[in-house]
């Protein structure tokens, strides 16, 4: 669904991707995995538009859209959900909803849609009316996560949605991505939770400063003594 | 006469010229929260955007004599036209350091009122009021119409922003662009086309002001100045980026001003209301209204 060919993208100065090349196949979790600054949200956001790369190229089911603006990718069909959840602090959560949608026009579906964000994260229907900016961690990363869901994506981007929140609601985040990739939906996961998202996704990619390290089936990475030491914390 | 009528016709001149200032202080603040600029040349704009109105109505082009509203629909309009031009030399601006938006704003009013200058000439000109000279005499209160039209309208366009920034799809976007430029374009809105959208309400704002105070005040091309100026404190004073603030700052420098002309001396005006918002500032430095800071769980 998306082909990664030898990117290098810099974030200011930093040359933080260096060369990557991937794949994420359709219908599955593919997580990438690593420390901080290891440059997954870098790519994440080249993906999504934010960040250019210098050079190398992402296919998007065959045309490249690595030139494309972030409000156009969208419209294609890749939502996002960024790390630190970002969602809008002075909207309401129904607004928050509204904006995700923002280039639909089918304005039933839009309402088809929210009702079934809201059926998923029941939490949000109670909090409907209120400024997104006073919920709790936990239930903006479920806003963060319904309001990509509202642009209708056929892949969905993921960046350490698991960051700062409770062990019991990461649990939690991890069972929707789990739901919502059974339901059909292609995800490229960011995560510095190795072993939670290596247990949900089908394939990994271990990254380190601006390399890729190993890329194998989420199995056999699990499987792999280095990175049960390094990433896994088995002794 | 008493005292008490004088106070009340006093506050009214201040509301009139403080509904001026707040269209003004709008149209700084919206700019600097959609887009992080401090708009220098907003004065200047103010002035283009009078001129851009009046002249239909003076008959200063081909001889043509429009309607007062119709004019004051064409201002409005070409004034936020120009704001989608600005909208493009502000670009790469807004992603500059403070000084060179400071110089890139302020070099861009230079241009305007200099153009104006080489069209218009540097003499100035009163505008007839299109209602009657004469003050109407409301329960012991005189008040001139056009200061009562003045008051009306701006009132209607504040809440009319306010109702298309809360209610619309366009309005909410261009608040979330202005809350996160990345994630809104994530999302899929358009952010450069709603920074031009919020310059051209700005200058709509301020088109409409300087038509509306054409009749009181004297139209000439350095007008923008002191307005802008004014403006630009009372934005301040409410909280820069806040829009409620905008209004609140426009119209208590309004009503100082009025307050302190009418009862200390009219030469100290300036310096009275100018002081008020140091002291203003002294104590709540993010503003009479400020931003809302929401605590983050």
């Amino acid at each position: 669904m998306i082909t990664v060919e030898n990117l290098h993208t810099y974030y200011g100065n930093i040359h933080a991707v260096k060369g990557i090349s991937f794949e994420v196949r359709k219908g599955e979790i593919t997580t990438l995995i690593g420390a901080n600054g290891a440059g997954k949200s870098t790519i994440i956001k080249t993906i999504a538009g934010l960040l250019h790369p210098k050079v190398g190229t992402i296919l998007y089911d065959g045309a490249p859209i690595q030139k494309l603006a972030a409000d156009q990718i969208v419209r294609l069909g890749i939502g996002y959900v960024p790390e630190g959840r970002r969602v809008f602090p002075v909207l309401t959560v129904d607004e928050n909803l509204e904006m995700g949608a923002y280039h639909r026009s089918d304005k039933s579906g839009i309402i088809e849609d929210r009702d079934r964000m809201y059926e998923i994260f029941p939490r949000l229907k109670e909090r409907s009316k209120q400024l997104a900016g006073s919920l709790s961690g936990g239930e903006q990363q479920m806003l963060a996560i319904a309001r990509a869901l509202m642009s209708k994506p056929q892949l969905l981007l993921m960046d350490e949605p698991s960051l700062g929140l409770a062990p019991i609601l990461v649990k939690q985040v991890f069972e929707i991505i789990t739901e919502l990739n059974k339901n059909g939906m292609t995800i490229l996961l960011s995560e510095q939770n190795a072993r939670s998202s290596l247990k949900i996704a089908q394939h990994g990619i271990v990254m380190e400063t601006g390399k890729i390290r190993f890329a194998d089936t989420a199995k056999a990475l699990q499987e792999n003594s280095i990175i049960q030491q390094a990433y896994l914390g088995v002794g | 006469m008493n005292t008490t009528s004088i106070f009340i016709q006093t506050l009214i001149g201040g509301i009139g010229i403080g509904s001026l200032y707040a269209l003004i202080a709008l149209g700084y603040s919206m700019v600097y929260r959609s887009m992080g600029l401090v708009n220098f040349a907003h004065g200047s704009i103010y002035m283009v955007g009078t001129y851009l109105g009046i002249i239909w109505y003076t008959g200063l082009v081909l001889g043509l004599h429009v309607s007062y509203p119709v004019a004051f629909i064409i201002g409005v309009l070409l004034n936020g036209l120009l704001g989608v031009l600005l909208e493009r030399i502000f670009r790469p601006l807004a992603k500059l350091d403070l000084m060179f938006m400071l110089l890139g704003t302020i070099g861009l009013g230079f241009v305007l009122d200099n153009l104006a200058v080489i069209i218009f000439g540097a003499e100035g000109f009163a505008v007839r009021s299109p209602l009657p000279n004469a003050p109407i005499n409301i329960a012991g209160i005189l008040v001139l119409p056009q200061m009562l039209l003045l008051i009306c309208v701006s009132a209607l366009l504040m809440v009319g922003l306010q109702v298309f920034l809360s209610t619309t799809k366009t309005g909410k976007a261009m608040r979330a662009s202005a809350m996160d430029h990345d994630i809104a374009s994530a999302m899929g809105i358009p952010v450069n086309r709603m920074n031009a959208l919020t310059l051209a309400i700005g200058s709509g704002l301020a088109a409409a002001a300087g038509i509306l105070a054409a009749p009181i005040v004297y139209v000439n091309p350095a007008m923008g100045a002191a307005v802008g100026l004014k403006g630009f404190a009372a934005a301040i004073l409410g909280g820069l980026g806040s829009i409620p603030g905008a209004i609140a700052g426009g119209l208590v420098f309004g009503v100082v001003e009025a307050i302190s002309a009418g009862f200390i001396s009219s030469s100290y005006t300036k310096g009275i209301a100018f002081f008020v918002v140091v002291i203003v500032l002294m104590l709540k430095p993010s503003g009479i209204v400020g931003e809302t800071v929401i605590e983050k769980v």
